[in-house]
């Protein structure tokens, strides 16, 4: 498992290859995102579920996303660290460590990929845990079945600055390090800006938790096992599709993207910076030309 | 290979090793007018920057107090009679980290799964049958002690253990004398265990450790805040300075807060400190006169305490393991002398030598006697124990002191407006400042900035090893495993059992821990099921670091 | 983004001394390497993050006894990682030489991080130069 990540994590040709041989739809896998600012304890409390999920007869899957560096491509990934299942069964564990390699925002495009891939050999649950730099990421929700947001109390305004991204794609909103001051201000803050989102709102419930004590933690695996009860048996298909439609969409933008990097590096995007450059032509028509010439393969008989 | 190079040399950058920049010389002018202030009272007398005692070493020599532990407890013991009978005045128990830092028993399985490693660094002390067999026929009641427990989490076992053994040896525990160290330096900053109780978990149970010696033991020294141990894993002189004090006031506060001792008596209890000497001598020595004077200044400002004998900061000084050298390691017996040395000019009451092995392994014999030896040369043969102070009055190092003193200050204040020194470990601030400090010495190191003779420079790569490192003993896990296994199967169970229940109760509760840990070591209640009860009651610490 | 190469840092005793390891691990990120940071970890867990990781090289942080460390490297070749290993910490000449033995290259207190971020290079395969 570990060397086929790698495959994927590398290249898109290796990714279509396992794709090929997998149901994508993966219709008895979960995903679960655990987003939230750096700093709110995300690697401690998705260790806590670990081990209780695991102690529950479970089998799961982590992924962990920490940026690379922009300069080095190096990275630093110690989440691991916090997540040790201690002594559980290594057969029902699997934890691995990405880095963003220059992918904006916090989720990967590997890390999708990956949790995909992980949902299509069989893993029924696989925790995504995103970077979580600073902004709340959105597309862990378009991954993810069930996104659980971080807070601690005392960020009333993180919240407020927050809101728009956050409030629409927690389906659980955790304040972790529970035992800290700010508690009830968190909270209070928290439920007026979800009583806030309109009346037809799915329903989300606030889970308050000490990870480091294990406190809430059953609390909030509760909540995550009744989130998946509703989405497997409420509208199974609907869900699959919705999987379904952001993987195509996810491989198209990855591919195009492939493509559109080969051209511009190639003697055609070089020809059409120097004709901008000698001003003999605008971006816009440049643009045309260029996704034209995306699609026509070089010998101009079938597309690769 | 870097050899000296007079190019190189003359490019030199001169600034001390907190990069406090240094001139070519230094004259009245740069003495600031408060600091001469201080420089005005005479040795013994606040703000105690001359010096703790009027007399200097000539009415009390410094104490020659070696951290000594490995194997079973009997190792351990005899390492301990070994260092005492070639002269030391003190001795100082080391508890086998791997069981003790993380409060297991070795039957845990982290520990099993690392078996090898039980009494590498520290003999194993399960129960107070182990901590006896340490101290047999050592005479405690007049041979200063330190219990071990050095670790916060650790500190009520290791105590009650000590006294416990004292008690049935009738001692009267009014009257004896020695010393915990209890330091979130060495475990939430330096060498973070795997497992330890939250930070505010441990401030209850360190104030409950001073209340406690304030009530039984008023000659103990509850609590030793160990600022060598941020020092070793990075801070500079002042940031070494600036988060001692941090510390204190933590403690301090907790006790203003909960009333339940005189702030004399807190001051007293907070007031013996551990520093650490490196190689910088002038820098390092000018460390201890601030931090006297600092200790003062906190005590008086902060606390309104106007009783001069409580503000009379006492030192320990450990000299910097981590600049003992692996490569060459007989270059490091001169490396201690001078770090020694720098202690003993700054006014330092104890001190421990690193052994010329600290960076092979913990100290041979032959280490250990070596560092005895140090310090009876520097007390003995140079004649540095005639005058108190010898530096006091040296343009140079009390612009330094008071430099250090400011900037100390600085690094205090910074650490308050950050919600204070627990928050600080909490948040991984310290930890991020010790990190920036250690990077930027092995890019010194790296660039040829900053030479270490054997290491950077001067190499010799074909030298054969002149040292080996100390081997340890080889049966210290089976030996703790089978005394484990002996103990449930003699001991009382009942009583242990309630005893046990006693320490649950308390810890849940906000009384004091302290005499339910004692009646648990009396009752032959293991160390483990103490962790148990922490890890039960207290949770784990959410530690900021991940290497 | 094919170059991409993975280490895995870990300790393998409970003696938690962080400096090391972390001026060697930010050493290794700033070198270009994707540094998978697993703490104090028993030979079980060491083997099993290399598989998971899938690195391309092991990191041995000894802040105890060698035996602990031969132990990991052979369970490491027994679960089939023929990944290259080397190793800092307190390793006495003595211990050293058991590991070396093994195919584990030693960096002891003291070794200078381009050294160390050089030997990373050469035992993933890379050329010697960034």
């Amino acid at each position: 498992m570990g060397r086929l990540l790698t495959l994927v994590e590398r290249s898109d040709e290796a990714t279509a290859e396992v794709q090929r041989h997998v149901d994508v739809g993966a219709p008895g896998a979960c995903i679960l995102g655990i987003t939230g600012a750096p700093g709110a304890g995300k690697s401690t409390l998705v260790g806590a579920l670990l081990r209780h999920a695991l102690g529950a007869g479970h089998r799961v899957a982590v992924l962990a996303v920490d940026p690379s560096s922009p300069f080095t491509r190096g990275a630093l990934l110690g989440d691991r660290v916090r997540m040790s299942p201690g002594g559980l069964p290594a057969a029902d564990v699997f934890i691995r460590s990405l880095a963003t390699r220059g992918q904006e925002g916090g989720l990967s495009h590997a890390a999708q990929t990956c949790a995909a891939v992980l949902a299509a050999c069989g893993w029924p649950w696989i925790i995504v845990e995103t970077v979580g730099a600073g902004q709340v990421e959105v597309d862990i929700a378009a991954t993810a079945d069930i996104t659980v947001v971080v807070l601690n109390p005392g960020w009333g305004d993180e919240i407020q600055a927050h809101k728009a991204g956050m409030m629409e794609i927690g389906d659980i909103f955790v304040i972790n390090k529970a035992d800290r001051p700010g508690l009830m201000d968190t909270r209070r803050h928290l439920e007026l800006l979800l009583s806030s989102r309109g009346a037809d709102a799915p329903d989300v419930s606030i889970v308050e938790t000490v990870a480091t004590g294990g406190q809430g933690i059953e609390a909030l695996w509760r909540e995550v096992m009744a989130c998946k009860a509703v989405l497997f048996t409420r509208a199974p298909s609907l869900r699959r599709r919705r999987r379904l439609e952001h993987l195509l969409g996810d491989a198209l933008d990855a591919h195009v993207a492939a493509r559109m990097q080969r051209l511009l590096s190639s003697e055609a995007g070089a020809g059409a910076v120097a004709r901008l450059d000698q001003g003999s032509a605008h971006l816009p028509e440049l643009v045309d030309e260029l996704v034209a010439a995306m699609f026509q393969p070089p010998d101009g008989t079938k597309p690769d | 290979m870097r050899q000296f190079d007079q190019q190189r040399w003359l490019r030199k950058k001169w600034e001390t090793l907190s990069e406090i920049p240094l001139r070519a010389h230094y004259g009245p002018e740069d003495i600031p007018a408060e600091h001469l202030a201080r420089l005005a009272s005479p040795p013994g007398q606040a703000p105690f920057l001359r010096g703790a005692y009027p007399e200097g070493f000539r009415s009390k020599p410094w104490r020659i107090f070696q951290l000594s532990g490995f194997g079973k407890p009997e190792d351990e013991n005899e390492r301990i009679k070994f260092l005492l009978a070639h002269g030391e005045t003190g001795f100082l128990m080391e508890h086998d980290r791997n069981t003790a830092d993380h409060l297991f028993n070795v039957d845990h399985p982290e520990v099993q799964a690392r078996s090898a490693d039980v009494g590498l660094t520290g003999a194993v002390m399960q129960s107070v049958r182990d901590i006896a067999i340490c101290l047999d026929g050592i005479p405690i009641e007049s041979t200063y002690g330190h219990a071990g427990g050095a670790v916060v989490q650790h500190a009520p076992f290791a105590l009650a253990g000590y006294w416990t053994v004292a008690k049935r040896r009738g001692l009267d525990l009014t009257r004896l004398a020695g010393t915990g160290q209890s330091d979130y330096f060495l475990t939430y900053l330096g060498c973070v265990t795997k497992q330890q109780v939250p930070t505010r978990a441990g401030l209850r149970l360190n104030v409950d450790i001073m209340e406690f010696c304030n009530r039984h033991l008023p000659k103990w020294v509850p609590i030793s805040i160990a600022g060598y141990n941020g020092a070793d894993t990075g801070l500079n002189a002042y940031q070494e300075l600036g988060s001692v004090f941090a510390n204190a006031v933590e403690y301090l506060d907790e006790v203003q807060r909960r009333g339940s001792m005189e702030m004399e008596a807190a001051a007293k209890a907070v007031g013996g400190m551990n520093f650490r000497c490196c190689m910088d001598i002038f820098e390092e020595a000018s460390k201890l006169r601030a931090a006297r004077a600092m200790w003062h200044q906190l005590l008086t400002q902060r606390y309104g305490i106007r009783n001069e004998k409580v503000m009379n900061l006492r030192i320990h000084v450990v000299t910097a393991g981590s600049s003992m050298a692996y490569q060459q390691p007989l270059n490091n017996i001169a490396r201690g002398t001078l770090m020694g040395l720098a202690a003993v000019l700054g006014g330092a009451q104890s001190l421990g030598v690193s052994g010329y092995d600290e960076a092979l392994s913990v100290p041979s014999e032959h280490a250990h006697q070596m560092s005895v030896r140090i310090q009876q040369i520097l007390q003995n043969e140079t004649n540095v124990c005639g005058v108190v102070d010898p530096l006091g009055g040296s343009y140079y190092v009390e612009a330094l002191t008071a430099d250090l003193i400011g900037k100390g200050w600085e690094f205090f204040e910074e650490i308050q407006q950050r919600g204070g020194f627990l928050e600080c470990l909490d948040n991984g601030w310290l930890h991020a400042k010790a990190h920036q400090n250690q990077n930027a010495d092995m890019d010194a190191q790296a660039s040829g900035e900053r030479t270490i003779v054997g290491v950077t420079d001067f190499v010799e790569d074909d030298a054969p090893f002149e040292v080996d490192g100390f081997m340890g003993v080889d049966d210290s896990y089976q030996v703790a495993i089978e005394r484990l296994e002996e103990l449930r199967r003699t001991r009382d169970a009942q009583a242990a059992g309630i005893a046990l229940k006693q320490v649950h109760a308390a810890c849940k509760g906000s009384d004091n821990v302290m005499p339910a840990m004692m009646a648990a070591l009396e009752a032959d209640v293991s160390l483990g099921e103490i962790g148990d009860v922490f890890r039960e009651v207290f949770g784990d610490w959410d530690t900021p670091i991940t290497a | 983004m094919n170059e991409q190469r993975r280490i895995l840092l870990a300790k393998t005793g409970l003696d938690g001394h962080w400096r090391g390891p972390s001026v060697v691990a930010k050493a290794l990120r700033d070198g270009g390497f994707e540094v998978i940071m697993i703490g104090m970890t028993t030979v079980d867990e060491i083997v099993q993050a290399a598989l998971d990781e899938d690195v391309d090289l092991v990191g041995l942080s000894i802040g105890g006894h060698v035996e602990v460390a031969e132990r990991a490297v052979l369970a490491l070749r027994e679960a089939g990682i023929e990944r290259p290993v080397f190793a800092g910490g307190v390793v006495p000449p003595w211990a050293r030489k058991r590991l070396e033995a093994q195919g584990v290259e030693v960096y002891p207190p003291g070794s200078q991080l381009p050294d160390i971020v050089a030997a990373a290079r050469r035992l993933t395969g890379l050329s010697a130069a960034q």
